[in-house]
């Protein structure tokens, strides 16, 4: 399994050319440039809004100018740090859910792969609960933890937990069995086993999961705090749509596609750089 | 040469004592597979055994039993007159398709078995410059295995096994992925490290020829199920760099094929 897609590797094939610039800003401008150039429909489709919505095309109730868009965005950011507050909120409850749901979902991994009891009692719960859509399970949440943080962490977490553990205990059990002969052979420890051969080796799959339940985080705090919530990105943007203003409405919107790309990307270099080892032509 | 002396008359130098290994698979639907049956095999202290004989006669599995990997249906291993109760790095496993780490460089690779057993960081390092130099790949510290060929990776396999110390070399099949012009330079090169160090080695192979090559004694087996057919005695002078040529040679590899050729073709047809 490859983490880095083909246009990343090509992108940084690209950077290691010969043709490439020797100074380290001029390195940082020709990356900026080369962005610009990769992302350009997105550039476009912003113009193209622009432009209509200065031909009055666009009802400004539906769509108004991105440049009221940005001062709003302008405004909220770094006037009355209103967003500040509302994109920190959001960012806590995912994070707090997709990291618990990243300790239990690894742990529970490692022990369905490596315990054959453990193995059969989660395996036929995963499967059955898997397909389950979590967003159905949150106004249960809501019975049980209230309509406060945890109801929304639970469900990140439920929603995460299981990307997580079904690559791990695919990842765990796919290791291949001659790396942990020889490890056994070398003197390794069960323990020694688990750290230094099982989860290096299961680490590219447990990182995928990871990647999908890290989207799905996105989605569940989003639609969370749309149901129920006094704040966050889901509570401004369906606040903004209750009190007739676009713009804002707008600003939350980009704001969480920006923080999904951005995560995104974040993990994918961050992917890159941990499986160096990997022989992506096999 | 000596045909089908299994039990050697000073029985205080035997270091590996396989006796009466037996191993079945449950093949499902109830039938099972006899994969090696009743199979004696003594390697002395500092003797190099190879055991050769078609696919499926069960060579592999009987390595991986003296390894400890594996628990044999009925039998038992003795090292040193201890039966063994699992792995252990005295005996040292070398693995056909290069099971050393990728996500480890070669020097972290090297150093793993001084690693787990608590050896510090400064003393690892001396052992790994050591190795490396002694299978000639210090130039090689950094790299990742995916950068490396076959032999190289080979190469470090070895390594990694001798920074542990082993008394007992065990290997699989080391060279039979590689392509033959590296297949004899590492054949020479494995020679030489035990003409110096003189460790038990007991070497799997499906190549005759490397087994007269390398062997003191060879172990023929035939399969379905596994026994030992033959034990064939190599008496050809070391160093044996210039063995491939001398006629014994082609002597003891035309008796031992003679002796599997029957199963080989039963297996292979």
């Amino acid at each position: 399994m490859t983490i880095v897609t083909v246009s990343d590797s090509a992108s940084r094939a690209e950077g290691e050319g010969p043709g490439a610039p020797k100074s380290p800003a001029a390195e940082l401008h020709r990356i900026r440039f080369a962005a610009v150039v990769r992302y350009y429909p997105v550039f476009l489709i912003f113009l193209i809004w622009e432009i209509l919505s200065r031909l009055d095309l666009l009802d400004p109730m539906f769509m108004p100018p991105l440049e009221d868009v940005a001062r709003t965005f302008y405004q909220e950011v770094f006037v009355t740090h209103e967003l500040l507050h509302h994109i920190g909120v959001s960012f806590m409850r995912a994070g707090a859910g997709l990291g618990l749901a990243a300790v239990a979902g690894i742990g529970a991994g490692v022990l369905m792969g490596r315990v054959r009891v453990i193995e059969s009692f989660l395996d036929p719960l995963i499967s059955a609960l898997f397909p389950t859509p979590k967003l159905a399970l949150f106004p249960l949440m809501m019975i049980f933890l209230g309509i406060g943080d945890a109801s929304k962490i639970g469900l990140i977490f439920l929603g995460c937990f299981f990307p997580i553990v079904i690559n791990t205990y695919t990842g765990v059990k796919n290791v291949d069995k001659f790396f942990i002969w020889n490890a056994l052979t070398k003197g390794a420890s069960q323990r020694q086993l688990i750290w230094h051969v099982v989860l290096p080796a299961a680490l590219p799959i447990v990182f995928a999961g990871l990647r999908v339940a890290t989207s799905t985080a996105f989605l569940l705090i989003v639609a969370s705090e749309l149901i129920a919530a006094n704040d966050g990105l889901g509570y401004l943007i369906m606040f903004a749509e209750r009190s007739f203003d676009p713009a804002l409405m707008w600003s939350g919107i980009l704001v969480i596609a920006g923080m999904g790309f951005a995560v995104d990307r974040l993990l994918l270099a961050l992917g890159g750089r941990l499986f160096v080892w990997q022989d992506n032509n096999k | 040469m000596t045909s089908a002396a299994i039990t050697h008359p000073d029985a205080a130098a035997v270091h590996v004592d396989v006796r009466r290994i037996s191993q079945r698979f449950s093949s499902g639907r109830g039938r099972d597979l006899l994969a090696l049956d009743r199979v004696d095999l003594q390697a002395h202290r500092g003797e190099f055994v190879s055991i050769v004989g078609p696919s499926g006669c069960g060579k592999s599995t009987l390595l991986y039993i003296i390894a400890g990997l594996l628990r044999s249906s009925d039998g038992e291993v003795l090292v040193d007159g201890k039966p063994i109760v699992g792995p252990d790095p005295d005996r040292g496993l070398v693995l056909q398709n290069s099971s050393i780490f990728p996500w480890r460089t070669v020097a972290e690779n090297v150093a793993f078995g001084p690693q787990m057993r608590g050896v510090a960081e400064s003393e690892r390092r001396s052992l790994v410059a050591r190795y490396l130099d002694m299978v000639g790949l210090s130039k090689f510290a950094n790299f990742y295995p995916r950068e490396l060929s076959g032999g190289m990776k080979q190469r470090i396999a070895i390594a990694q096994m001798l920074a542990c110390g082993p008394s007992v070399f065990l290997m699989d099949e080391p060279f039979g992925a590689l392509d033959s012009l590296s297949r004899e330079v590492l054949q020479d090169q494995l020679l030489q490290l035990w003409e110096r160090d003189r460790k038990t080695v007991l070497f799997v192979t499906h190549s005759i020829d490397e087994a007269v090559l390398l062997s003191d004694r060879i172990v023929v087996m035939s399969p379905l199920p596994g026994r030992v057919k033959e034990v064939v005695r190599v008496d050809l002078p070391r160093p044996r760099q210039e063995t491939r040529t001398l006629p014994e040679f082609g002597r003891l590899r035309g008796h031992i094929w003679s002796a599997i050729r029957q199963e080989t073709m039963e297996v292979i047809g």
